[in-house]
């Protein structure tokens, strides 16, 4: 202790730059901060292979204008999410994979691809592709979202004050997310009125909760 | 024997001693219904098992079949050899015979499907 101020030293000596203090503050509130990082790139690997998939997602949903708008402000803010909690790996002294398929391998979340097979031509045999299947991927993958992230609260909750509110602000989102995707769902398969309480973000993948600085207009 | 849907299996879970979970030592009987995936009864009855993406693809619930037969319908990367080896994801598994299960091995399952090069084996132990 120096000059009588308690967090005026530590375990981590001045000067010294082989050790992370936002990382051993975590270890000695119980959370492995090598654990935690790598649920973390497992976790952006979900919302940036969500970001991939939603492209071809809402490209499918021809003619359904206000589907497509939807889908893409989900799309765009698993982007904001991706970019908001890289820097949170590295800060935790890990990385992004070298290889994208690695990356990929390793997400959390299944991949969210159209539900219909490739034709001979290279494209998506669309004969018998339906709006109400694409909906029910959407839907999944914002589950397994709501999941992943609900997990790294629990992990976070008490220990790991940034990460844990990185992984809260998502999980609103994500949760706005699903109730877009019942809504859309109930209406188009079940001819239900299953409100989500939403209208518009405003513009396309605001990110209202996510997005920190944005370092360009379209993040 | 065919059973209809509404009927249950026992399921007995067993927490190896050298779990990390709280319930590590600790052994439960479930009765699980025949379309309910093990890890939903478990946690319904308050054993609270590891599980991430809850579709059968990121494999932090695996677990070791040790006794009766599952049918993972759901499961979106369940590869045959998972099922000759004896490992099940709870996530998806569903009984189908009184089934008893090894929880938490999540660790040696992904050595094993590094060892039959599936992910997330290697993507996972390479980082």
């Amino acid at each position: 202790m120096s000059d009588g101020k308690e967090h005026g030293s530590g375990s981590v000596e001045p000067g010294d730059t082989s050790k992370r203090v936002g990382a051993e503050v975590i270890r000695e509130r119980g959370v492995d901060p090598e654990e935690l990082r790598e649920k973390l790139i497992d976790a952006i690997g979900a919302e940036f292979t969500t970001y991939y998939y939603y492209t071809n997602l809402r490209m499918h949903l021809a003619g359904e204008e206000d589907y497509k708008e939807i889908t893409e402000d989900a799309r765009l803010e698993d982007r904001a999410h991706f970019e908001l909690v890289v820097p949170r790996i590295y800060e935790l002294e890990g990385s992004l994979p070298n290889d994208i398929r690695d990356f990929a391998d390793r997400a959390s979340c299944p991949d969210a691809e159209v539900p219909t097979p490739m034709d001979d031509n290279g494209g998506f045999d669309t004969s018998d592709l339906e709006v109400e299947d694409i909906l029910e991927v959407l839907l999944e993958a914002e589950r397994c979202a709501i999941r992943t992230w609900s997990e790294i609260c629990d992990m976070t909750r008490g220990a790991d004050p940034r990460t844990y509110d990185m992984a809260q602000r998502i999980l609103n989102e994500e949760m706005d997310h699903e109730a877009w995707f019942i809504e859309l769902l109930s209406k188009e398969r079940d001819d239900e009125i299953n409100p989500a309480g939403h209208f518009a973000r405003g513009e396309p993948g605001d990110a209202p909760y996510s997005t920190n600085n944005r370092f360009n207009d379209s993040a | 024997m065919t059973r209809s849907s509404n009927e249950t299996w026992t399921v007995t879970i067993v927490v190896p001693e050298d779990s990390s979970l709280d319930e590590a030592g600790e052994t439960y009987d479930l009765e699980v219904g025949a379309d309910e995936t093990i890890l939903t009864a478990a946690r319904s009855a308050g054993v609270w098992l590891p599980a991430d993406c809850q579709q059968g693809w990121c494999t932090t619930c695996a677990a070791r079949l040790v006794d009766g037969d599952v049918v993972h319908p759901n499961a979106r990367r369940y590869y045959d050899e998972d099922d000759e080896a004896g490992y099940i994801l709870p996530c998806t598994a569903k009984p189908r015979t009184d089934t008893t299960v090894v929880v938490d091995q999540y660790d040696d399952f992904l050595e094993f499907r590094a060892a039959n090069d599936r992910p997330p084996g290697n993507s996972k132990l390479d980082s």
